[in-house]
């Protein structure tokens, strides 16, 4: 290391980011900046997380139900992007909803409502037509259809829609916010802050009402829940629409986030959440929640201290050896599959 | 055979037919007519030019470009080519900037007896394994792009590129940002393609060769979206500038992502971001003063530019002209210069066999025309002697040629 050099560096009492070299930082102020860093990087990490967190939900929501992996539903992320896409864009003719700052929040929360709810009836038409009439088939006939509609959806994306990354327009201003060291923007602290509501709405959905109630008695017996008048029926389809409204939720905020959207969007994030599904233990919601933001976390927290070539790798090892020590995942119970 | 087992193997042959089915029909409508057993139509033979760059996914706008080039050029070329007798069409296929899609289009076309040449490919990584293609085939390849030297290091003397080679581009930058930039401390970057880790390794041999410091590299993988944390560590070290070694999706989002979290310094490029769709994506605010080098001149500079320029808004109204669409019109005009010489020397009907095909390279490899581009002559590897690379900036969320 070269002579300790501080005359430029203002890490600590300079709001702007600082212009001098790391290697020349004082371990006094490395310790602060590196705390920073670190700062940022959980917060890149819980947003990335709470991304795949949103998408796992819907892997481990159909998996409880039907002990079936959805394929298709890294396509619902991409769905909801281009449904609120066009909703938002739709919507923000209407020039009373850039008027002011509250017309502005109902214009956001018509664009995820319309865009989530677009996305659930998809995800239901998808059941009723790939996945209910193979219901009783083998296991991997359902498993086909679904790569099946994933990649139906994708190229119908790419011929109807565009091959080209689409910007997707912030008609807001991104204020960022120095805390102790790190930069956080208001759009990570939102998507942080939604996904966590959605959660919660979600799980109490499935712990304390009566539609809930059948959902779990589905997901533990569904002959059993039948006989006990539980309309089965019903209880799929609603998963099949909550699971993907949330993915659609997901993919819109990856859209905000990263400003642009694609057909294929989906694929690496679908992949990722639903490793973050398996690692919290499929089938189990809080489960799905914590492997995605750990997942997320991971990933950030490898590139960030390791390697950005080698993140992945990192992460799924690190994820392998989880699986090695935990095959139910974290919060899965190690149960005998049921055939 | 059992019942099972041949029900067993049909299914495998029914399998296997699909697949070459899907494997042989994509990109399959490009206007193909048929032709008679010795490829004649009336008296006219049929000679096509084959095209190949991505028309679809994420640098479409490049690739659809060389396209729209390519077929200006076809379309000028054939009234003068009708009156030898020779019916000159373009066979266009979409390589998607996939190295496994380019070898199939390369196969495509090679496969067509009326294709004497490509113009192919944008991506280096898609050109260097589709080359070999082209090379046992023995018909010329005229890249209007792929930049990476190893292209034209094969030995291969079917291949030719009339863009310029990513040792001069990356160490044009390098001067560029030392020296008239006043930039001296730089984070790089590379997508892990042949374009981009070259371009990207150049960029730092030279870069440090000046005196300037590379304070860290680093590499993605294409299509990611999430560059969060390696920005977050650049951010830290606190480079001047960004040097990034790819194609414009990925530039444009690492150059919003940057900016984002607080980076002061422009990024930097090669010719992978010279288009307006890096603005789209990287957000005008964010990709405001970004630079890019790219290959050749300016089309306002570029010697028949306007020309160009009249041409092509009249036959694309409402498309803008991408970066290389000057350079996939040079590439075709390259090898329809050397199909007026082998059909003088030759005959028009030896055209489309082996022999005549052969004299295509001969004759390209002898090119001297003044193209678009310029003046436009190989070296012995294939490379062309124009060595014009050109700085640009982000001004006002477009790109415009930098000048102190």
């Amino acid at each position: 290391m070269s002579h300790p050099d501080f005359s430029d560096c203002r890490v600590l009492i300079d709001p702007a980011p600082p212009r001098c070299h790391a290697s020349h930082i004082t371990d006094g102020a490395l310790v602060s900046v590196e705390f920073g860093i670190i700062g940022q990087q959980l917060v890149n990490g819980l947003t990335l997380g709470g991304m795949y967190a949103l998408l796992a939900l819907g892997y481990t929501l159909v998996y409880g139900i039907l002990l079936m992996i959805n394929f298709a539903h890294a396509e619902m992320f991409m769905f909801g992007a281009y449904v609120g896409l066009f909703t938002l864009q739709g919507l923000a003719q209407i020039e009373f909803f850039t008027s002011s700052g509250p017309a502005l929040l109902l214009l956001y929360l018509l664009t995820f409502l319309i865009a989530m709810v677009a996305t659930g009836i998809l995800g239901v038409i998808i059941e009723r037509f790939a996945y209910r009439p193979l219901r009783h088939a083998p296991r991997l006939a359902p498993l086909i259809s679904a790569i099946g509609v994933s990649l139906f959806l994708q190229n119908a994306a790419l011929l109807w829609i565009s091959s080209r990354s689409i910007p997707f327009p912030v008609l807001f201003e991104v204020r960022t916010f120095r805390v102790a060291g790190a930069n956080i923007s208001s759009m990570q602290i939102l998507i942080i802050v939604t996904t966590i509501v959605l959660m919660l709405i979600l799980d109490t959905f499935v712990s304390r009402t009566r539609l809930g109630r059948a959902m779990r008695a589905t997901s533990q017996d569904r002959d059993a829940a039948g006989l006990m008048g539980v309309d089965i029926n019903r209880v799929i389809a609603l998963t099949f629409f909550i699971g993907p409204a949330l993915g659609g939720a997901a993919g819109i905020f990856s859209g905000m986030y990263y400003g642009n959207i694609k057909y294929n969007m989906g694929f690496i994030p679908g992949i990722k959440s639903f490793t973050a599904a398996v690692i919290g233990g499929i089938g189990n919601l809080r489960g799905a929640m914590l492997g995605g933001f750990l997942l997320g976390l991971l990933e950030s927290l490898a590139a960030a201290y390791i390697s950005t070539g080698y993140k992945d790798v990192i992460a799924f090892g690190i994820l392998i050896v989880v699986l090695i020590f935990k095959p139910g995942g974290l919060l899965g119970e190690s149960v005998t599959e049921k055939v | 055979m059992s019942v099972a087992r041949s029900k067993r193997f049909f299914a495998i042959v029914a399998v296997l037919t699909m697949l070459a089915m899907t494997v042989t029909g994509c990109g399959g409508d490009n206007g193909d007519t048929d032709t008679g057993e010795n490829g004649a139509t009336g008296d006219m033979v049929d000679i096509k030019i084959g095209v190949s760059s991505p028309f679809t996914g994420d640098v479409a706008a490049l690739g659809t470009g060389i396209r729209n080039g390519a077929q200006l050029a076809v379309e000028e070329a054939a009234v003068e080519l009708a009156e030898l007798g020779i019916n000159l069409t373009m066979l266009a296929v979409d390589d998607a900037a996939d190295p496994r899609q380019g070898v199939n289009a390369a196969n495509q076309m090679v496969s067509d007896p009326a294709v004497v040449g490509v113009v192919a490919h944008l991506n280096s990584g898609v050109s260097i394994p589709a080359s070999e293609v082209y090379n046992q085939a023995g018909i010329v390849q005229v890249s209007p792009a792929s930049t990476n030297p190893a292209l034209t290091l094969q030995g291969f003397e079917n291949v030719f590129r009339v863009c310029t080679i990513d040792t001069v581009q990356g160490s044009f930058a390098a001067e560029y940002a030392y020296d008239v930039l006043g930039l001296s401390s730089v984070a790089v970057i590379d997508d892990s393609t042949a374009y981009g880790e070259g371009l990207a390794a150049e960029f730092a041999a030279a870069f440090e060769a000046k005196g300037g410091d590379v304070v860290s590299t680093d590499k993605i993988q294409l299509r990611e979206v999430d560059f969060t944390a390696l920005v977050t560590n650049i951010n830290a070290a606190s480079p001047d500038f960004i040097y990034f070694g790819g194609m414009y999706t990925e530039a444009g989002l690492i150059s919003k992502q940057a900016k984002e979290a607080g980076f002061e310094g422009p990024l930097m490029g090669g010719d992978g971001l010279y288009t307006a769709q890096y603005v789209d994506i990287a957000g005008a605010a964010n990709a405001e003063g970004d630079f890019a080098t790219s290959i050749g001149l300016p089309l306002s500079e570029q010697p028949k530019g306007q020309e160009f320029q009249a041409a092509f808004e009249e036959r694309f109204p409402g498309e803008a002209i991408e970066a290389y669409d000057t350079y996939g019109y040079d590439a075709t005009m390259v090898i329809v210069e050397a199909i007026k010489v082998v059909a003088a020397d030759l005959g028009v009907d030896e055209l489309r066999t082996p022999a005549g095909k052969q004299a295509i390279i001969e004759a390209v490899a002898a090119t001297n025309f003044e193209g678009v581009t310029g003046l436009v002559t190989f070296d012995e590897n294939g490379d062309t002697l124009n060595e014009a690379v050109t700085p640009y900036v982000v001004r006002d969320g477009a790109w415009v040629p930098y000048t102190d």
